[in-house]
């Protein structure tokens, strides 16, 4: 589903990504954790083009680009990204529009698909993350987790063969944080292939099929979400786990 | 303290009768200055929008000229400019076909710089996470403008698009000095004929003031409007 090659990012005189290699296979659910400053969020900027990298490979469902040798055109960016959905830490949900206005927009605008058809889906997606009922309400007369659930929902309307996610527990309350751990998880089962950047380690080791552990721009380790998240090889990753644990 | 208020001509202060004479001809004038700040806050907004946007845009071709358009505008007086316009522009060849229309293109061209700066502000204002949102839904530039950005980009610039619109009717005041018979000019045809200076500009002054109470509450109107999806308090 995706190969990334050799990918390095550089913000200015600030090496942030370092040869990164890694794939996700089609089904897969693969958590990205380290500590805030390894590149983990840059990493998954890269795989929607948010952050254009500097040099190496993505092939993306059957898109590939390269980097650093020509200059990307609008419409490789746009394949790249017509294969991915993302969901952002701060959800991102546009506020001058109700719930199913937020999630139909994209489908009516970009797909330019019938509204009626798209209403309807939007119902039952709606019903499976649990905001029928709020549909006809503003973003900002919702919940935090309420209005993460809506931008998952937003995301799925595009039906992306990958969902990305960058820390969307972050800026919850805690006890808002289950209710959107538990959405993530619905769609873990039913194949979604996803690529998670959580502190949430509970939960990554239950629902991801492998876990990358990042540090300073490299990926240290890489294997079986329960064997990276429990018992680490590498000690950088311990110290880590450590530390959350101590929290 | 006392004799400087004993010395005041009260009676001479305002003449009812003048006032209410003299309406008619006044609304005749105000007829002009509303077609003049009508159609200047259309293009002056339509204007505004373009050179903002040009204003951001990351091609200099486009950013630059509208950078040294919103500096000339915002840096002449609205008065010097239209006299370049009305009796400059005669002198190489270009005459307007009334002065009207000279008021109008002077005071549009002016206020857009004005309102392209509105439109930079109020557009930069809507977070970045709105358009990567968007950009990740695969909306492209102008999807993510025209449906995402300028609907939340309007609810901030109304304020101060609307305190131009009332600097607007008010610029429009300067048209009389190319003898466009405007309010002000109708009041002074008036106040040179009667002598009665202060009544007539007190007139003048107070229909001016009452459109802009009607543009006020346009105002409000749009600010509850562009702000119903915000939660109270």
């Amino acid at each position: 589903m995706i190969t990334v090659e050799n990918m390095k990012k550089t913000f200015g005189d600030q090496t942030v990504l370092e040869s990164i290699n890694f794939n996700v296979n089609k089904g897969e659910v693969v958590c990205l954790v380290g500590a805030s400053g390894s590149g983990k969020t840059t990493l998954l900027r890269c795989l929607n083009l948010l952050e254009k990298p500097n040099e190496g490979k993505l092939k993306i469902g059957s898109k590939q680009v390269e980097f650093g040798k020509t200059k990307l055109t609008k419409k490789d960016i746009e394949e790249i990204r017509q294969y991915s959905g993302m969901v952002f830490q701060g959800f991102h949900l546009f506020p001058h529009m109700t719930l199913m206005e937020n999630i139909i927009e994209a489908p009516l605008t970009v797909k330019k698909r019938d509204k009626k058809v798209v209403m309807e889906e939007a119902n039952e997606i709606l019903q499976k993350v649990g905001l029928v009922e709020h549909k006809d309400k503003y973003p900002d007369a919702l919940s935090g987790g309420q209005q993460q659930r809506a931008a998952i929902a937003r995301s799925l309307m595009m039906h992306p063969e990958v969902l990305l996610f960058d820390e969307p527990t972050s800026a919850l309350d805690p006890q808002l944080v289950r209710e959107v751990l538990k959405v993530i998880e619905n769609l873990a089962k039913e194949g979604q292939t996803m690529v998670i950047v959580t502190h949430e380690m509970n939960f990554a080791r239950r629902i991801a099929n492998r876990a990358l552990f990042m540090d300073e721009g490299y990926i240290l380790e890489e294997g079986p979400a329960e064997k990276v998240l429990t018992d680490p090889r590498e000690a950088r990753t311990r110290e880590f786990l450590a530390l959350l644990e101590d929290e | 303290m006392f004799e400087f208020f004993s010395e005041i001509k009260w009676e001479y202060l305002y003449d009812f009768d003048l006032a209410i004479d003299s309406i008619p001809f006044l609304l005749q004038g105000l007829r002009i200055t509303m077609i003049i700040a009508g159609f200047s806050m259309v293009f002056a907004l339509l204007i505004g929008i373009v050179v903002g946007i040009a204003r951001m845009s990351k091609l200099a071709i486009f950013r630059l000229p509208a950078k040294f358009y919103i500096s000339f505008m915002r840096g002449t007086p609205l008065l010097v400019f239209v006299f370049i316009l009305y009796y400059g522009l005669p002198v190489i060849g270009i005459e307007f076909s009334s002065a009207i229309v000279a008021a109008i293109v002077g005071v549009s061209l002016n206020f857009a710089a004005y309102l392209a700066e509105v439109v930079r502000s109020s557009i930069s204002s809507v977070p970045k996470g709105q358009w990567e949102a968007a950009e990740t839904l695969q909306m492209n530039y102008f999807q993510t403008l025209r449906r995402i950005v300028i609907p939340q980009a309007t609810r901030i610039a109304v304020p101060p698009i609307f305190n131009i619109f009332m600097d607007v009717l008010k610029g429009t005041s300067l048209a009389s000095v190319i003898t466009v018979q405007e309010l002000l000019y109708s009041g002074r045809l008036i106040a040179g004929r009667t002598y009665d200076s202060m009544t007539m500009y007190i007139t003048v002054a107070i229909i001016y003031w009452l459109v802009s109470v009607v543009i006020g509450t346009i105002q409000s109107k749009l600010e509850v409007r562009y702000n119903r999806y915000l939660a109270k308090g």
